[in-house]
């Protein structure tokens, strides 16, 4: 009995790294190559196309049969005004940081509420309603919010007959409106799909400290405050880490199909803009430059954040 | 037992799943061969037997067969695929008429067209993606033609002689020639045979619709301080239509590469033709910026002020296409700028299955002028060829000589082409004592009806097809040019408007001048093929740009002037000199 507890906490550096090791694995091993290969070949293979970006690729001859021309194209694409990059990276980070933010708090937010509510018959239709239009499609959420914000939608109508304004206001024809409404498209739709992940985490705390603290006289607000909000902060943690990579990416069909050109200043992300380089204008270099540097952010990003969480002792990912 | 069940169920799935696989890519294999080793087509034709036994079984076969102009029933119905850079309405697949051309003419084509997207976005996946449609008429054919994915038509042409007198002029074929010296596509419009018979004005105009008109006693319009007078006098006598819905002066169209709504108007009332992108001074033979004109500052100025009043569409940039469309459809729209077959297809039938035409909803065009007595050329009289863009077959096309005899037999053969523009005699049309073609009410009204156009009417729109007489001398190649058919299917409100006007048709409504253009006429169909790797190819994509947002900001502008004069700053540090010279040297060509 004891010889085998023993065995069981080895620590794992003891093991010898043996044919015999291999061979007990060996299924482990097989499931583990899988994934390997599928990375290797969805993952760094197609990254061979980044040389792209290095020549002026013309389909006929392929990435092989076009001229070299080194960082023309990342030149172009820092100095040249006109095509507005700088402005481009702008608006990608400043929506991607206001959806991870606004789409993170009423996330944690709606997760808490939802957990303060008891009984299963009421809480479980609402989680059911609030995550569903995650399903829905955003050309979909785009002709929803079209025609609510439109001259004689909803939010209009409301707007008049309480009074707030005498006239309707035309809501995408104004910059300043822009990333307000894309930040509630996201939250409106995303909020109860992120909760979910937050209400499992808050479920997994021990249900002994909310005793205890009844005991000691703790009110709902302060079993939050001190209970569920520390018990959730390794998930919260987690999630912003990935999520701060993920801020570049901060959407394509919401800005696309929301744009128009009054709004085109602030609504055109860098997926936009490689589309509107590389595809449409036929230049696939410099929408892989583009492609690249916002790749080459993220990662930046990601690893500063890693950084900082390391620094400060939080949760991290690696 | 159930377990049993579902492990067979899934079998069966699977399998299907692999036949399916199987199926799809068979022709694909048999595709890149047969099209690229084909091309001595030329040597098939003269002889029973390929010279050239390189390329593989299948397609010397077919070639063998199809090249004889005459053939009778054929075997075998060839499915194949077109994808169009535009937005259409796909037919069933079950469509009647399409299966009678399958019939008798061997092919049956599945048109898909362009949803979302803009034109080079969707050519430019496709070429990304590698897979082609069959065929293929894109905006963006010098993406195509860089990627290898068309093949050369020069010999396939050259094999059908009557074909290629017909429909084209040496000079013109001259003119689809790519700079490696062969011809990859076909444009399918602007032929017109024998006498012309055109009734619509199948171009740009100041639209208005005629319940305005006969309100204000069919005044005459000739400019536009004139016409949107008539429409604030309308408007205030008129704020709402007879059920209710307000009526609305002016909206602008605004929405991605349809923003010549709002963008182009300015060449046209300078007195200039639509060249689309510049204005070409024919006595100097120069190159001219309708961008920074008087004529078109003018305009916006106009356009600014009936802004600033209210009369036009607050919505009008924000709108989407289908929003205008189904906006214009309601029939509360008294005008706007478009060309006709952006909207008139889809609203006017509407308008007629809605009873709106009884109403005086439809438009009629107006050629306005910066002042009074210019001349005017909205209309174009004689054709324009756009050599920009056409049908092409690629690549992928695993048959290319009976697509392209398609192509012949679209244009070359009067009964396919009755079939796709009249439909079934005794159906859709009758036949009278004199051999003219007629429509009853009731065929007209279910010629309109969308459920019925998808199930019946396959009209190929993207294949050659002429205007004018038909061959058989009397009647016309399309109904809306039928003087009976034009008579008859207009309402009363629009005949009494063409009247008071003295008008037999749209063209003399709009009363543009009679003249011939130049041979590099239209200067858009160069333009539009360039690309950002010259200066002037960026300076064009720029200068799109810098007017897509800048435009609607000029129209809105409370301060019109300080506006005006910000664009300009913005325009011109978009280098529009380097665009016009690369123009001016294409001109240059034809001096």
């Amino acid at each position: 009995m004891a010889k085998s507890a023993a065995m069981i906490n080895a620590p794992r550096k003891d093991r010898k790294f043996t044919w015999k090791e291999i061979k007990r694995q060996k299924v482990l091993l097989i499931i583990a190559l899988a994934v390997f290969v599928y990375g290797i070949v969805f993952y760094y293979l197609p990254l061979f196309g980044w040389a792209t970006a290095f020549i002026q690729y013309k389909p006929k001859g392929g990435i092989f049969g076009s001229a070299y021309i080194g960082f023309d194209k990342f030149k172009f694409l820092f100095t040249n005004e006109n095509i507005g990059f700088w402005r481009v990276m702008r608006n990608t980070f400043c929506m991607g940081a206001l959806n991870l933010i606004t789409s993170t708090f009423m996330a944690v937010f709606f997760a808490i509420l939802l957990n303060e509510i008891k009984p299963t018959i009421i809480k479980k239709p609402i989680q059911t309603v609030s995550y569903l239009p995650h399903f829905l499609s955003w050309i979909i959420v785009v002709g929803i919010l079209h025609s609510a914000l439109s001259s004689t939608g909803i939010v209009n109508d409301v707007l008049i007959k309480l009074g707030v304004v005498d006239q309707a206001i035309n809501f995408f024809a104004f910059p300043e409106y822009f990333w307000g409404i894309v930040a509630f498209a996201n939250v409106w739709k995303e909020t109860g799909w992120n909760a979910i992940i937050y209400l499992s985490a808050i479920t997994s705390i021990d249900p002994t400290l909310y005793e205890a603290a009844s005991i000691d006289g703790a009110g709902r607000w302060a079993k939050i405050k001190y209970i569920t909000l520390p018990g959730i902060k390794p998930t919260f943690m987690i999630l912003l880490l990935i999520n701060v990579g993920n801020v570049l990416n901060a959407g394509f069909e919401v800005q696309y199909l929301l744009g128009n050109g009054l709004v085109k200043k602030v609504s055109e992300t860098i997926d936009i803009f490689v589309l509107k380089w590389g595809i449409s204008q036929n230049d696939f270099s410099l929408g892989t430059a583009a492609g690249i540097f916002k790749s080459a952010i993220s990662i930046l990003l990601i690893v500063l954040c890693n950084a900082w969480a390391k620094h400060a002792g939080e949760e991290r990912l690696f | 037992m159930k377990k049993l069940v579902a492990l067979l169920l899934v079998l069966a799935m699977a399998l299907a799943c692999l036949t399916a696989c199987g199926k799809s890519e068979e022709p694909a294999a048999e595709t890149t061969p047969a099209t690229t080793e084909s091309k001595p087509a030329e040597t098939a034709t003269n002889d029973t037997k390929p010279a050239e036994t390189a390329a593989p079984a299948p397609a010397a076969d077919t070639t063998e067969e199809a090249a004889p102009a005459v053939e009778e029933t054929p075997a075998e119905v060839t499915n194949f695929t077109m994808f169009i850079t535009m937005p259409g309405n796909e037919i069933n697949s079950d469509n009647e008429i399409a299966d009678m051309i399958a019939q008798k003419w061997g092919v049956k084509v599945k048109e898909t067209w362009l949803t979302g997207q803009t034109a080079s976005e969707a050519t430019g996946t496709i070429l990304a993606s590698g897979q082609y449609p069959d065929f293929i008429d894109s905006d963006e054919m010098n993406m195509l033609v860089d990627a290898d994915a068309l093949i050369a038509l020069d010999d396939y042409i050259d094999q059908y002689p009557e074909f290629r007198d017909t429909w084209f002029t040496p000079d013109e074929w001259e003119k689809f020639r790519q700079p490696d010296g062969h011809i990859y596509w076909i444009n399918p419009f602007g032929n017109t045979m024998g006498k012309s018979k055109a009734t619509t004005h199948n171009d740009e105009a100041f639209w208005i619709q005629v319940r305005v008109l006969e309100w204000a006693g069919y005044p005459q319009i000739k400019t536009m301080d004139q016409y949107f007078d008539v429409l604030e006098r309308y408007m205030a006598a008129n704020p709402t239509m007879d059920d209710g819905t307000p009526n609305m002066a002016y909206t602008i169209l605004c929405e991605d590469w349809r923003y010549f709504c709002l963008e182009n108007a300015g060449q046209f009332l300078a007195g200039y033709p639509n060249d689309g992108s510049v204005i070409v001074n024919k006595e100097t033979m120069t190159i001219e910026d309708y961008n920074t004109s008087a004529d078109t500052k003018a305009y916006f100025k106009k356009l600014n002020e009936e802004y600033q009043k209210g009369f036009v569409d607050p919505e009008s940039f924000t709108q989407t296409y289908d929003e205008y469309i189904a906006k214009l459809s309601t029939g509360r729209v008294l005008g706007m700028v478009d060309q006709w077959w952006d909207f008139a297809y889809t609203v006017n039938d509407v308008f007629k299955t809605q009873g709106l035409d009884l109403k005086g909803c439809n438009y009629v065009p107006l050629g306005l002028t910066t002042t009074e007595g210019m001349i005017n050329r909205w209309h174009t009289y004689d054709d324009t060829v756009n050599q920009a863009s056409g049908i092409a077959i690629t690549t992928s096309c695993a048959d290319p000589d009976k697509a392209f005899k398609f192509i012949v037999d679209c244009a070359m053969d009067q009964e396919l082409h009755d079939l796709r523009y009249w439909g079934v005699k005794g159906v859709d049309y009758e036949v009278d004592a004199d051999g003219l073609f007629y429509r009853t009410d009731a065929q007209r009204q279910q010629w309109a009806d969308t459920s019925y156009q998808a199930a019946h009417r396959c009209q190929y729109t993207y294949f050659p097809q002429w205007h004018g007489t038909s061959r058989d001398g009397k009647n016309a190649n399309k109904p809306e040019e039928q003087p009976s058919e034009f008579q008859n299917d207009m309402a009363e409100p629009l005949v009494k408007c063409f009247a008071a006007y003295g008008a037999g048709n749209y063209p003399d409504m709009i009363g543009s001048i009679q003249e011939t253009n130049g041979p590099w006429f239209p200067m858009y169909s160069y333009s539009n093929n360039f690309t950002t790797e010259t200066p002037g190819g960026l300076a064009w994509a720029l200068m799109g740009e810098t007017k897509h947002e800048w435009l609607p900001k000029v129209v809105m502008a409370p301060d019109f002037e300080a506006t005006w004069a910000d664009y300009m700053n913005v325009y011109n540090a978009c280098n529009p000199q380097d665009f016009l010279a690369e123009m001016q040297a294409i001109l240059d060509t034809f001096k």
